[in-house]
């Protein structure tokens, strides 16, 4: 695992030192903004609350708000992660350093995965928010974090993976769109599909039941696997597409 | 420090690098000559742990670099061609990111970074963001990389390549004093270049090792063996007494301005040289020529790799029963 912690500070310092990062999250943080800001004037107009239909609900999964930003940041944070630096030629002083090449993979999920958990952390304060006004179920509060932290990490990773794939970050932001946004079209296949093996797939995978059951305090542990897979899978594969450059 | 032996490396059909093997030894300056495109990068590469060989092996500071990569290329200071910089960072910022990757312990990394700086003068310019260092900067920062965990071996990728002069003398004069404590190999398509910085030269070509030795059997390829003989008089005739001398192979006509006329004589041996030039003086000075130089020309780079590259070819096809007897002698 040599060579970790170097290049996580620098990865982490090469985001935040360019406005990329900081417009990022500033476009998330309105999204999410905007997304609280209805589910207030929407409960607040409200009488009665269903048990499993509060405002807690709506933030995590109910709206296009949080699935937005929830399927667009993941790719545009790991977009630069190695195609930049095969594009600028940095990846040959990288891997002739004396360094491991899961090191290098893991400290570049993780820097992304900190950037990730940074541009949430915001969003807390909503919750501070939310408890003025009322209680706050905390189990519903970190199931539904968890959720988003599970979703970000897979997410992340295949991010990783096709920065990998691609010497254009344009490419690789491409590419992990459409996986991303592919699992989660896949996903509302649960709704078309009456029954039988197609729905049951495609609620398997779907990122929107998923959320739904966290944002119950629900943790499923078929969710909790599937978001590790998905999560260390792409990160080996990707392994093994870094020692695939020096075999070329 | 550096063992290479039948070192192969194949893209696809293409074979980059073609059973080549050297030694580089410690506290020696080795250059590596070759045209672009000879496969120069390539050997760097696998020495560097950047490329995995085809075929051979690489072992540097007695380290295997394919049984142990990562301790071999923590023995190696390498600086990539074009030297590749991260553009947002400061010069002392990256030069501790790197020193911090190749395991400089954390109480010396601040003393190994201001040393670094200090040995390629780039001290003035710690702080500057490297996006806006020049070519020349650039250069130095990539060499103070190298420098940072004071590796036993340096594999530099045309250090001096986008230089100016003066920048090119520093540069040299810095790896020369570099080879105080570290075994340097460094690569370039510059003759003069391995002249003024390396103690030995290895000359690649098509990916084939084709000549590697010191200076002086360097200094031999590049003895020429023609002659220029600057005449005043008319030149058919000068052309005509040149050619009937003995040894010659051809004459031919270099320039002609105004009534001199510069003939160039290509010599059948080496030792031909010097009595064919006394008998060429005396027949064209009996001929009522009027000599005014005479100088052996001196062969160009072009002209060494030519006439290695030539030979290499004549080993290619060894069925064609070539009797060229000027290359005999083009490998030390």
């Amino acid at each position: 695992m040599s060579g970790f912690w170097p290049i996580f500070k620098r990865d982490l310092f090469a985001i935040f030192v360019t406005p990329m990062a900081w417009a990022l999250i500033v476009i998330f943080l309105l999204l999410e903004g905007l997304n609280f800001y209805w589910l207030t004037v929407h409960f607040a107009n409200q009488v009665d609350l269903a048990v499993d239909h509060g405002p807690l609900q709506w933030f995590f999964g109910e709206t296009i708000l949080f699935y937005l930003p929830l399927l667009m940041l993941p790719p545009a944070l790991t977009m630069r992660s190695f195609a930049e630096e095969r594009r600028a030629g940095t990846i040959e002083s990288l891997l002739t350093a004396p360094v491991s090449t899961p090191g290098v993979v893991l400290a570049k999920w993780c820097a992304a995965l900190a950037t990730y958990l940074i541009a949430w952390a915001p969003t807390l304060l909503y919750i501070v928010i939310l408890r003025r006004a009322g209680d706050v179920d905390w189990r519903v509060v970190g199931s539904s974090y968890l959720g988003v932290v599970l979703i970000g990490a897979s997410f992340l990773s295949i991010g990783v993976l096709m920065s990998s794939m691609s010497k254009s970050q344009f490419v690789a932001v491409l590419l992990s769109l459409a996986v991303t946004v592919g699992l989660f079209i896949l996903g509302i296949g649960e709704f078309i599909f009456d029954r039988g093996l197609a729905h049951d797939i495609c609620s398997h995978i779907s990122i929107w039941s998923q959320m739904a059951d966290f944002s119950k305090g629900q943790i499923d542990s078929r969710h909790l696997v599937f978001h590790l897979s998905l999560t260390i899978l792409p990160l080996f594969i990707c392994v093994r597409v870094v020692d695939s450059w020096r075999w070329g | 420090m550096i063992e290479v032996k039948h070192l192969t490396k194949t893209y696809g059909s293409v074979q980059a690098v073609r059973d080549v093997s050297f030694e580089v030894g410690a506290k020696e300056v080795v250059g590596f000559l070759g045209p672009n495109g000879a496969g120069k990068s390539t050997t760097l590469r696998i020495i560097a742990g950047f490329l995995g060989a085809t075929r051979g092996r690489v072992v540097v500071d007695g380290v295997d670099t394919v049984q142990e990569p990562v301790r071999a290329r923590s023995r190696i200071g390498y600086m990539p061609e074009n030297v590749p910089l991260y553009p947002e960072m400061r010069v002392n910022e990256y030069l501790r990111f790197r020193a911090e990757l190749k395991g400089v312990p954390r109480a010396q990394r601040r003393e190994a970074v201001e040393r670094a700086m200090r040995d390629v003068h780039l001290f003035d310019h710690a702080q500057v963001i490297i996006g806006n260092l020049s070519k020349g900067y650039r250069q130095r920062v990539g060499l103070a990389d190298a420098l940072v965990s004071r590796p036993a071996v340096l594999v530099l990728d045309e250090p001096t390549a986008g230089l100016d002069p003066n920048q090119i003398r520093d540069v040299r004069d810095l790896i020369r004093s570099l080879a105080k404590h570290h075994a340097v190999l460094l690569s370039t398509h510059i003759m003069s270049e391995v002249e003024s910085t390396c103690d030995r030269a290895l000359v690649i070509d098509r990916g084939r090792l084709v000549a590697q030795g010191t200076l002086d059997d360097l200094r031999k390829l590049r003895r020429s063996r023609a002659t220029r003989f600057a005449v005043r008089g008319e030149p058919a005739r000068a052309l005509e007494v040149l050619e009937k001398i003995e040894g010659v192979r051809d004459v031919r006509e270099a320039s002609n301005r105004q009534d001199v006329v510069v003939l160039e004589v290509r010599w059948t041996h080496k030792a031909d040289t010097a009595a064919g030039t006394e008998q060429a003086v005396q027949a064209l000075v009996d001929a009522g020529m009027k000599l005014r130089e005479v100088a052996p020309t001196k062969a160009s780079l072009e002209d060494v790799f030519a006439l290695l590259t030539e030979e290499e070819q004549q080993e290619a096809d060894e069925s064609d029963a070539s009797t060229d007897s000027d290359r005999g002698e083009a490998s030390p």
